[in-house]
Formats: structure tokens, sequence, C-alpha cells
């Protein structure tokens, strides 16, 4: 047994912050690469993890192995991704921000109430494979879940084929270009409404793996399910810095710290003040370092 | 980009269309089809004649609590058609109306009136939550309709709404000290305790519970709450794990949906001890999800719902959830909004007529009246159901009967 | 950017006699609408009428800091909690605090106001956070005011549900006396949109939408854009707040939950319907999209059209109001009125017009339209 404050108890609380973190930078991920290619903040990435997460559930049900179930369940993800970004956002590009982010709210609404119809609202086990569920329990009393294990590793390699992408590829390359500069972009022969596309399937693809490993630490489904992610995984992006990736990366670890030291240090009488917070640092946040702690100072001010 | 919209358009009027011929879709999907049985049009598959007897069943069918609402009402659609085919009630058709009202109290008040001056209903059903009750209740209060909430259990309502309102469950109150005394026998004196800040059941379970385990002469060693939708409880697991020494048991107030996440999660990191609850945990997914894990979880709830119960009543009504439903009962609710609409009809069958004042006077002499979640009791006193409360373990991948108890004292309201 | 705002107003060629008729026979309308509403014993459509105008104060509301500022507040139903919160601690009779409340702090516990003080606290309280919280976040530049402002939702509703000696925290807050009338509510409402309309038509008001369409030169000819920025968000909080104070003394009980994103979510389509920085637009959104939704919940239960019958499908109006919103962002952005207003002085002068054409039927249009003298 170790008491609170011991050197037991911060390693196992790193253990746990870093796998929450993993999960959440995973999700602002694919936020911010949508946020940096089209200026949307898409309030629709939880109901993509929905929709990949049902998809995942139909294709268990069917009796596939595992590994086509988290196949399908990324697949299914960037495929809602990209006929999302056909059918709602297309049509819009070029709006002012707002109106984009409200279409993705509505999007999420109808996406939401679509699928209580299809499946009912009730929460649904999904049985995920003892390797993603077992627990290792190394020395002492310190226990690691193996899902951290994962999304720490899903992470750094989805991060790290990522950056890769981005700063090798030539189509990686054309997206950070179209992000930088749409217009000028454009004129030096880079289709924009590709990369855009391209975009939000990877974008949605990450969020299709974020959502295997989500479930697997809750073990259910519900359509509800993606409306606390997408808040993460926004203010992961917010407190990074929106719409670059190592931001959200960053984000995503520094959110999982905040959230489960303030879980662990606070006493009860306050601890249900958690939430207020966290928000409070993001606020603070956004008036001392606009641009995220990663940004580059000063953002536009008035 | 013409094109493309109108194959949005295309597209959106398809998903529209498929959602609406879905199978098992619609929290109603009988299998005779998409009409609720309830629709004045559906030929009500009955012998009864005359002008049906409306009653108002008013839920939360999307939204928040939608998980927990429509289990209740697929269980009060399930009684009313067997009360149709059974031949009705005072020789007439049960029509039960089932509004959604959209987890917002605002929609819940707007369809209660509407219900009440429109529809005309007789009586009012509905609601898993204080917050919905509490909106809709006064509204029955003042209109003379008689109201028995499906689910809501804050022991405080009656006093709260007024004579018209009724309780199907027994009140937190009553099932907390249930828990409490059962706990302080069988496991010791010393307890953790986390809730779900983000509800009021599982703030009222637990304030009841901590009241009742310390009176006692119990102690709290840790007490520690999340918010619903948290769903990595790591940070709370860290903390009972620091503990000098773990308490006897844990006793751990959450929503159905929440459950087997935080059983499932607690087990993971070595927490064998037992776990105790209220009736949140009587649902299917608290073994679906924790698994092996779930076993040592005690609970307190209504009756014990199982497929193999020795009570044929439940037998009886499980058997029935999972022939129309496609699945097991999904919570507890499931049962109470079919006992809900059996003990409003044999109240309506005692009163003789529709009346709202004879209706609210037969519900108060209910005596004994055999639901599937135990015996009912209703007095002019007391509008909250004497119920005894079932102690459940999950042993060998299953719920058992671990006790029924009546609690030797129950914390004011 | 050829957003015309109302301040760009004509000279006006109509009569006055014309004027003050349509004035007369609009006050007239609006008062037998009333009448037939208040004495005509249906509680549906009451219900659904208070219900409306509280609606329109949030979304007036909502347009006098949105529309007019063009920066977007995602956290004004957080002020609508506040008020509703206040003016019912504030209301609720003292033996029902004792039962209720037993931990509020001493003056609170001992009083219970009348109505309208209640609300005017409330809307005074919310407006006093908004004052406070505006100061450092209204510096910030669009994008980021909205994400403060959602954070400000959330923070007053985790600080409501821990604050429990003065809300009970998530346990329902009732026994709220059901003060509001659909008189109380006119009375508001009536009120708010005067006030909004006042605002945008004063000098105030065109420095603030100066500060939207164009900051830099706004600044330039010495529009201090925070200051403006902060008596926008102040008076906005304040309906917000009373508005939420008439919503709680109509429902009479409530909890943190019912302050969240779904209220935020309808209020802003209501908003965006109507059009942003449209007054006018604001009442056509409301009732446009509480007719929509009313209509569509009525649906629900299912319809049956001869053989044919559909439902229930349960979630309907939601999914009909988010199509909704998708199609207007597609077809028609800035809602239906736009930042324009739906003005009597309008009215008067297309039917003057069109009586003209009827008279002179041989002129053709085009012609008038070159012709300086007859161009207004």
């Amino acid at each position: 047994m170790h008491a609170v404050g011991s050197l037991e108890f911060w390693i196992q609380q790193m253990i746990n912050a870093l796998g929450l973190g993993s999960q959440y930078a995973l999700m602002a991920v694919g936020l911010a690469m949508v946020f940096a290619v089209m200026r949307l903040i898409n309030f629709a990435h939880g109901t993509v993890m929905m929709g990949g997460a049902y998809i995942g559930l139909l294709l268990l049900q069917r009796g596939l192995p595992f590994p086509l179930v988290a196949a399908g369940t990324i697949l299914g993800a960037a495929a809602l991704g990209v006929l999302m970004e056909r059918i709602a956002y297309r049509p819009i590009r070029g709006a002012p921000d707002v109106a984009l982010f409200l279409n993705s709210f509505a999007v999420a609404v109808f996406l939401e109430n679509i699928a209580v119809l299809l499946f009912s609202p009730r929460s649904r086990p999904f049985p995920m494979p003892a390797l993603l569920t077992q627990v290792f329990h190394p020395w002492g009393d310190l226990f690691i879940p193996s899902i951290h294990l994962w999304a720490f590793g899903g992470a750094l390699l989805a991060l790290g084929g990522l950056a890769f992408f981005v700063t090798r590829t030539r189509i990686g390359l054309a997206m950070r270009a179209a992000a930088e500069n749409p217009t000028a972009a454009q004129l030096m022969g880079i289709e924009v409404g590709k990369v855009t596309l391209l975009a939000f399937a990877i974008g949605s693809a990450m969020a299709g793996l974020a959502v295997l490993f989500w479930v697997a630490h809750i073990g259910t489904v519900q359509p509800g399910m993606g409306f606390e992610p997408v808040l993460k995984a926004f203010v992961a992006c917010v407190i990074g810095g929106f719409g670059t990736i190592p931001g959200a990366v960053l984000g995503g670890y520094l959110l999982g710290a905040l959230e489960i030291f303030l879980q662990g240090l606070l006493p009860s009488a306050v601890v249900g003040y958690r939430d207020a917070l966290v928000y409070a640092v993001l606020i603070f946040l956004l008036l001392v370092r606009p641009g995220g702690v990663l940004g580059h100072g000063e953002a536009e001010r008035i | 980009m013409r094109p493309l919209r109108w194959f949005g358009v295309l597209f959106l009027i398809l998903i529209l269309a498929a959602a609406a011929c879905a199978p098992g879709a619609a929290p109603t999907a009988a299998p005779t089809g998409p009409a609720a049985p309830a629709s004045p049009t559906a030929a009500p598959a009955t012998p009864a004649g005359g002008a049906p007897i409306r009653i108002g069943a008013p839920f939360n069918l999307t939204g928040g609590m939608a998980s927990i609402d429509v289990p209740a009402a697929n269980g009060a659609r399930l009684a009313a058609e067997e009360i149709n085919a059974a031949g009705g009630v005072l020789g007439r058709p049960i029509e039960l109306l089932i509004r959604d009202t959209k987890t917002d109290p605002a929609t819940a008040a707007t369809v209660v009136t509407q219900l009440i001056e429109q529809d005309k209903v007789v009586a009012v059903i509905g609601f898993n939550d204080s917050d919905y009750v509490l909106a809709a209740g006064p509204i029955c209060q003042r209109a003379g309709v008689p109201f028995i909430t499906v689910g809501a259990t804050s022991p405080r309502l009656p006093g709260q709404v007024g004579d018209m309102l009724f309780l199907a469950p027994f009140g937190d109150n009553v099932q907390a000290a249930v828990g409490a005394e059962f706990a302080f026998e069988k496991f010791g004196k010393t307890a953790y305790l986390l809730w779900d800040k983000g509800a009021e059941y599982t703030t009222v379970l637990a304030k009841y519970f901590k009241e009742r385990f310390t009176e006692l002469g119990g102690t709290i060693v840790l007490e520690d709450t999340y918010q619903s939708g948290d769903k990595d409880f790591s940070a709370q697991i860290a903390k009972v794990k620091a503990l000098p020494q773990q308490p006897a048991f844990y006793y751990i107030s959450a929503l159905p949906d929440d459950v087997g996440t935080i059983v499932k999660q607690f087990r993971n990191a070595g927490i064998n001890g037992p776990i105790v609850g209220g009736d949140g945990y009587d649902t299917p997914l608290l073994l679906q999800v924790a698994g092996p894990a779930a076993e040592n979880v005690f609970f307190t709830t209504h009756s014990l719902l199982t497929a193999d119960s020795p009570n044929e009543r439940v037998r009886k009504f499980v058997a029935a959830y999972k022939q129309k439903y496609g699945t097991e009962p999904e919570a507890v609710f499931a049962a109470l909004g079919y006992d809900t609409v059996y003990v409003l009809a044999e109240a309506i069958r005692r009163a003789g007529s529709t009346d709202g004042q004879a209706i609210k006077k037969a519900l108060e002499s209910i005596r004994d009246f055999p639901a599937v979640t135990g015996v009912i009791n209703y007095s002019p006193q007391s509008h909250i159901p004497q119920k005894g409360v079932t102690v459940i373990e999950v042993k060998g991948g299953k719920f058992t009967l671990a006790a029924e108890r009546v609690p030797q004292k129950v914390p004011a309201p | 950017m050829e957003k015309r705002s109302g301040s760009e107003m004509k000279a006006i060629s109509v009569r006055q006699g014309w004027l003050w008729l349509g004035r007369g026979l609009g006050g007239l309308l609006l008062l037998g609408l009333y009448l037939v509403i208040e004495r005509g014993g249906n509680a549906y459509l009451q219900r659904l009428s208070v219900l409306f105008l509280i609606n329109l104060m949030l979304v007036v509301s909502l347009n006098l800091f949105t529309g007019f500022t063009g920066v977007f507040s995602l956290g004004h139903i957080g002020f609508m909690a506040l008020g509703a919160y206040t003016s019912a601690i504030l209301t609720l009779p003292v033996t029902a605090k004792a039962a209720n409340l037993p931990d509020l702090p001493a003056p609170l516990a001992s009083v219970a106001l009348p109505f309208l003080p209640a609300l005017l606290l409330g809307g005074l309280f919310a407006a006093l956070v908004a004052g406070l919280i505006g100061i450092p976040i209204l510096r910030l530049s669009g994008h980021f005011v909205a994400v403060a402002t959602l954070g400000f939702l959330i923070i007053t509703r985790v600080v409501l549900i821990n604050a429990e000696a003065f809300t009970r925290g998530t346990r329902t807050f009732a026994g709220v006396p059901p003060y509001t009338t659909l008189s109380w509510a006119a009375l508001w409402a009536a009120l708010n949109v005067y006030i909004a309309w006042r605002l945008k038509h004063s000098t105030l008001g065109l420095q603030i939408l100066a500060a939207r369409d164009d900051p830099w030169g706004a600044q330039g000819v010495g529009v201090a854009i925070g200051r403006v920025r902060l008596i926008a968000f102040g008076i906005s909080a304040f309906f917000t707040g009373v508005a939420g104070g008439l919503w709680a003394h109509f429902l009479t009980a409530f909890s943190p939950n019912a302050f969240y994103f779904s209220k935020t979510f309808e209020i802003i389509v209501m908003m965006i319907v109507g059009g942003m920085g449209s007054i006018t637009g604001s009442i056509v959104g409301t009732l446009l999209v509480m007719s929509v939704t009313e209509l569509l919940r009525n649906l629900e239960p299912g319809v049956t059209v001869g053989t044919f019958s559909i439902g229930p499908l349960y979630g309907l109006s939601q999914i009909g109001l988010a199509v909704l919103l998708i199609f207007l962002t597609a077809f028609r952005r800035q809602g239906l009125l736009g930042d324009r207003e739906f003005r009597l002085e309008a009215l008067i002068e297309r039917t003057e017009d069109w009586i003209r054409e009827f008279r002179v039927p041989w002129k053709a249009s085009s012609v008038r339209e070159a012709d300086p003298f007859m161009r207004r």
C-alpha cells in the first residue's frame, strides 16, 4: 500500500495521465487537421467516432475476427468523414468560420439522432479481445492497463506516421501549404479540394483509431458517446494552439495530465470543481497565450 | 456545386427513409409493424370495445435520459398491449399515448399540458428523473389528473407535487438504507463512497447511504465524485489504492450506462473487495461489460429479474419483453414501466370510472398488489409504495438473490 | 461585404398618416392576438406562447451581442442559468427555503422577494458576471471569444452543481412560485425588443455595428471596440438573465442540466434562421423554429395516411431542425432576413410603389429606374 503523495502514487497517476493523454491526443489530431485545412472546428468529429464504433460493432456481430473489426472501424470512420465533407461542408466552403462551426454542430445533432433511430439509444456492450483489456502489475501496487500502452503506442505510431506524411511526402506538403495559404496553394497548382478531402479522411481515420481504444476502455457504445470526446479534443486543441498537429498532441497530453492530477489531488470537498478548473485554465491560457502553449506569441487582439 | 447539393438532398432523404423503415429502430419496433398499438387508427388486436381509455405516457425518448426512459416506455407499452389482449379495462381498450419530451423540462411541461388539454388523458405515467416529474407534476395536480412516475425515486416528490402524484418504485432512502444495513452487517464498518455528481438519482442515493451508514456507526474512509460522461476512472482508482488500508466495501452510486465501465476499471486495477450499489446496477450491461469482473458485486433493487426467476410473474415479463423487443429488459426501468401500467389499470378497474379523483382514491386503496418489481402498497398517507428491497449478488456470472429485506430505519426524505 | 445596416436610413418619403395607420393596425393585431391567447383558455397554446416570448428574449439578447458585434457567444445560456437560479432563490418562500436549502446563508434564507425585484436582481447579477468575465475575454478575437464563452458555460454548470447550499446541486430546484404569466412574458419581451431596436439605431449601436464591419476603421474614428462590446455584452446578459428568471418561474422546477448545450444550440439556431443582427429576424426565426419543432414533434408518434403509416420516429424534430440549419447555411447563409430589419416604412413604401405602378401601367419599371426623378 502506498499513500497519496508517495512516489508510487505519483508514478501511478503519471501512467494514468499518459494513457488518458494519448487517447485525447489521438482525438485532437483529427480535429486539428481539419481545422488547419478549412478553418472548421468540426464538432461532428465525435459523431465520426460514434459512427466508427457502431460500424465496428456491426462487423463484430457478424462474427468477423478482431483485426478486421478494427480495420473496419477505422475505415468506416474515414469514410464517414469523407461523406460528411462532401455533403455538408464542401457546399459551404469559404463560409465564415462560425457558419462552418454551426453546420458541424447540426451535422452532429443530425447523425446522433439518426443513430438513435437506427440503433436505439441504449448502450451496447462492445466486447474487446483480452489483448486490449488485460492489465499488467509490474511491481508493488502499480497497475498498467494494457489499453494505456496500446493508446500510447498507437498514438506514437499514428502521429509519427502523420509527421512523416506531412513533412516528407508531396501530398503531405501540399496539405500544409493549403493550410498555410489556400489561395497561394491553389495558384501553385495544388488542388485544395482534394487536399481537404484527404485531411478529412486521415483525421477521421485517427478518430476511428481513437474510438477503438476509447471503447476498449469503457466497454460500451452509445449514440451520444461522441459528445465528451469532441469536447476534450477541442480543449486539447485550444491548449496546444489550434490547427497545429504538434499542438494538438501536446494539448492532449496536457489535458490528460490536468484532469488526472486535479482529480487525484483535490480534496473531496472541492474535487467536484475539477472541470471548472480545467476550463478556467483554458480561459487563462487564451488570455495569456492565445496561440496555445506552442503558439508563436500573441495572436490577433483588438 | 449544384449537383453536389442535390446529391446531398437525396442522401438526406435516403437516410431518413432508411431510418423510418429500419427494423428494431425506434423504441417501438413492434414486430407486427411500425404503427404503435396505441395509435388510434391501428386496429387494436383486442376484443375490448368502446372508446379507448387514454393514458398519457411522456418519456425522454431522445437526449441524455433516453437510455433509461426508452426501456421504461417499452415496458409500459408491453403492459398496455397485454391488458388490451386480455380484454382491456372496464370493457374498453387502453390507449397509451407515448410522447417524447427530449430530455427537456420545458418540453415535458408542454407535452403534459397537451396530453391533458387536447388528448383528454385520464391519467399520466412516465419519467425517471425528478426534473421532469417536477416540471410536469404541478400541471397534472392542477388538472386533477393522477400521475404515476415510473422511475423517479426521490422520496420528496409527493410532498413537492401534491396528492395526485404516485411513485411506482420505492424511494431512494429505502434502498440506500437497505444497502447500508446489509453491507454494514455483511462486510464491515468502513466504506469507500463514489458517486456521479452530474445526476440526481446518484447524488440522492449516495447521500442517503452515507446518512444511514454513519448512523449505524460506519466510517466513510474516502469520498470521491465524478461527472456523468466521465469514462476514465483511473485517477479515482489510484486514490483508492493509495488508502493506507482498504475499506470493507466500496459503495458506488452510478447510472446504468456507467456501472459496467466502473466495475471493470476498478477490478482491472486489482480492487477485488465487494462493490455495493443501487438499482442502477440492475442492467445486463453490468455482466456484459464487466464480465467475470462483476463477481462480488452487490446491489439493492426491486426484484430479481431473470429469465429463471422463481417468480412466475417475473419470468413471464422477461420472456414477453424479450419476444417483443429482441433483448432482455435493458434496465429495471422496463419492469417499472410495465408495473406502472398494470397498477394504473387495476386502479381504473377498481374505481369503475375514469374520473381523476376516483382513480386517485382507488390507487390509495391498493394493497398487496403483485407486481414484477415486488408487492405494491399505497395508502392515503403514502404515495410511495412500501415494497421490500431485494439485494442481488453477482455470482457465477449471474444475478442471484442475496437477501430480501425491509430497512430497520429509513432516513427522512 | 455588402452588409447593409439598419443605420442606413433613408429620408422617409411616406406619408406619416400611412405610417401611423400601419402602426395602429399592427398594435391592434398584437393586442387582439394577446387577448385571444390569454382569454381563449387553450392552456397548450398559452404555454407555447409564453415559451415563445421567453425564447424570443433569449434570441434577441443573444443577437444583441452576437449579431451586432459579430463575436460569437456560446455561453449565453450560462447567463440564463444565473438569472434563473438567482431570481428563484430570491422568490422562494421562506418555509420552502428552510426545507430545501437548509444551508443558505442568513440574509438570503429569511427573505422572499416579490417577482419584479427578483427578476431585476437576477438580470443584474447576470450582467455583473458578464462584466467581470467580459473585461478580459472580449478583448480576444472572434474565434477565441467563442471558445472562452463555451468555457464559461461549462464552468457555470460545474459551479451550479457544486454550490449545493444555493442550488441543491443536481437535485431538482423545485417549489418556485409560478409567477410567470403571459402578460409578464409579453411585457418583458416587448421591452427587450424595444430596447434592442433603440440600441441598434442609437449612436452606440452604430459604433457597435461599425466595429463589427470594419474594426480598424472604427478604431480609427475613435470607437473603443472593447468598451462598446462590453456594453452590448452586459445589456444582452441582463435580458438573458431576466429571461432565465421568467423561465424559472414558469416551469417552477429545474436543475443545472436544463442550461446546457441543447438549449444553447436551440437558441443559436433560432438566431441564425432569423438572421444575425436582425431584431425582426429574431422574431421570425424564433417563431419559425418553434413552429417547425412543435409540428414535427406532433408527427413523431406516427401518422397514418390511408393504409400507409409512418412512425413512430422519436427525434424527428431534432433531425428536422439540424437539416434546416444545414440547408440554411448552404443556401441562405445570412438567415432569412440577414441583418436587415422588416420595417413598416419599407412595407408602406412598397405598397405605394405598387399603387403607383398600378396607376401608371404603361410606364415600364425599367424606365422608371432610369429616371432620376422617380427614384428614391
